[in-house]
């Protein structure tokens, strides 16, 4: 909990030092360069894109002869979970993203009120060509390579649960899953159809995530990586406002876990480059079904700050 | 008999939705759509936008020093025809090509960046729609690769020296 304040101090206290006003040089001495919406939002796994889906534009307002940096806090209220996280982002040139990401799954409104699940995923994105805005007359889009590499803590119960015992589950190994931490790969694909106002966005994944690296990686169906397909949709209401959806599909791995897709429709707002909100409905699927024994699909409001630069 | 007579109501009513469909094809193909200059407001709100943006970019610390040595009137005079022949208006760009006009100033994409967000500001003082404004941004766009120094523009949308006028 003390590091969700201390981030979310650093983010807030990012956000204040950069001037409003972009025309002056703010104190990092950075150009925020790029045009409102185009730093991308922090995703689920912190990487720059809408909510659950990747998009190629690099995290940062920094232009492609400088840089930029961001701090974001997500809290999602789910049917009987909470899933928040929060994390930082940094983009260098216009051509490279670091993100740094936690992410901490509460069960919260069944019996096991106190069992979580946290995971923390490090993340690399390359811009590798073309550019979602510039290329208007061009039907190339701006395409870019990452890899997120994710590690699972495990299932820590709190003292009221492990005093009952409902599960004994420490750990998603016990499920089924070959490992505690997997790099997905993704190859994204950005445009933004500005005559038309509309951005599309599509990804493919590899991955051997079980529910995002909640359950672990790989499992006793299937190993080893599956391509999955991942989109995002959105229309450009205003300068600084995109109204969209995006869906997720993910592998089937584990016999015990029905994964299934898991989608968002979201408004995305930046105010002022110094700070982007997200908010969206997010149906993350049955999640942590096998822990829990709820397979009732999960979903419930999402909402994402993140301040920077 | 009143099989026919509800066979012939029908049909009539049947021809009578067709032929409002037909006209209203009709109208649309008469009203061909409107040129992106005419949506904009035509000249007088063209004009408009370019005082607001000239003004915009002199008081814009990112931009306004690669102006110290332009003749404003002249460059107003440029932009609104330029603007006014990429959307079709009844006008004819007389200036430099945009690589040839930009060749010495180095510019980078937050300069550009900045120019077009100074637009879009200066057809939000006027009142041009956002997506009509889309629309002008998306045939500006592409000039990126003229008016940025070529270090600055992404690979695989780089083009040979384009003869954009």
């Amino acid at each position: 909990m003390k590091t969700i304040f201390v981030v979310s101090a650093a983010a807030v206290a990012l956000g204040w030092m950069s001037p409003q006003d972009a025309r002056a040089e703010n104190l990092f001495g950075t150009d925020e360069g790029k045009l409102p919406l185009t730093a991308g939002f922090s995703d689920l796994e912190g990487s720059g894109g809408g909510g659950l889906v990747p998009l190629a534009f690099i995290s940062g307002y920094g232009s492609s002869t400088s840089w930029g940096a961001n701090a974001h806090f997500t809290n999602i209220q789910l049917r009987d979970l909470h899933l928040y996280t929060y994390g930082v982002a940094a983009g260098l040139f216009d051509r490279v993203e670091l993100s740094y990401t936690r992410q901490q799954l509460d069960v919260t409104g069944t019996a096991l009120d106190g069992l979580g699940v946290k995971q923390d995923v490090y993340g690399l994105k390359v811009k590798l060509f073309g550019d979602a805005i510039y290329g208007q007359d061009s039907w190339l889009p701006q395409v870019a390579i990452g890899a997120q590499y994710k590690h699972n803590d495990g299932i820590k119960h709190a003292e009221s649960v492990k005093a009952a015992d409902l599960t004994g589950l420490i750990n998603p190994m016990q499920l089924g899953a070959q490992a505690e931490h997997s790099t997905d790969i993704y190859l994204v694909a950005t445009k933004v159809f500005l005559a038309e106002s509309v951005l599309v966005n599509a990804v493919v994944r590899e991955t051997k995530a079980n529910q995002f690296g909640l359950l672990g990686f790989g499992g006793d169906r299937h190993r080893g990586y599956s391509t999955k397909p991942e989109g995002t949709i959105a229309y450009l209401l205003t300068r600084k406002l995109a109204l969209g959806g995006e869906i997720r599909t993910g592998p089937h791995n584990l016999s015990v876990d029905d994964q299934t897709n898991a989608w968002t429709i979201f408004a995305a707002w930046t105010p002022t480059r110094n700070l982007s909100l997200v908010a969206a409905y997010l149906n993350i699927g049955s999640v942590l079904a096998p822990v829990t024994g709820v397979t009732k699909h999960q979903d419930g409001p999402y909402l994402s700050v993140q301040a920077g630069f | 008999m009143r099989l026919d007579n509800l066979r012939e109501a029908f049909t009539m009513r049947y021809l009578q939705g067709f032929q409002a469909v037909a006209l209203m094809l009709l109208a649309m193909s008469v009203h061909a759509s409107p040129t992106l200059y005419e949506r904009i407001g035509g000249q007088a709100k063209l004009k408009a936008v370019v005082d607001e943006f000239t003004n915009l970019i002199l008081e814009d610390d990112r931009i306004n020093f690669t102006f110290a040595d332009s003749d404003m009137n002249k460059f107003k005079k440029l932009i609104f025809e330029q603007l006014c022949e990429i959307t079709q208006g009844p006008c004819k760009y007389t200036g430099r090509d945009m690589h040839e006009a930009h060749a010495k100033l180095n510019l980078d994409n937050a300069q550009f960046n900045a120019l077009a967000e100074d637009l879009y500001i200066a057809f939000d003082r006027v009142h041009v729609p956002y997506r009509v404004q889309n629309r002008v941004m998306a045939l500006l766009a592409p000039m990126q690769r003229d008016v940025v120094k070529p270090g600055f523009v992404a690979p695989g949308t780089q083009k040979p020296p384009a003869n954009i006028k």
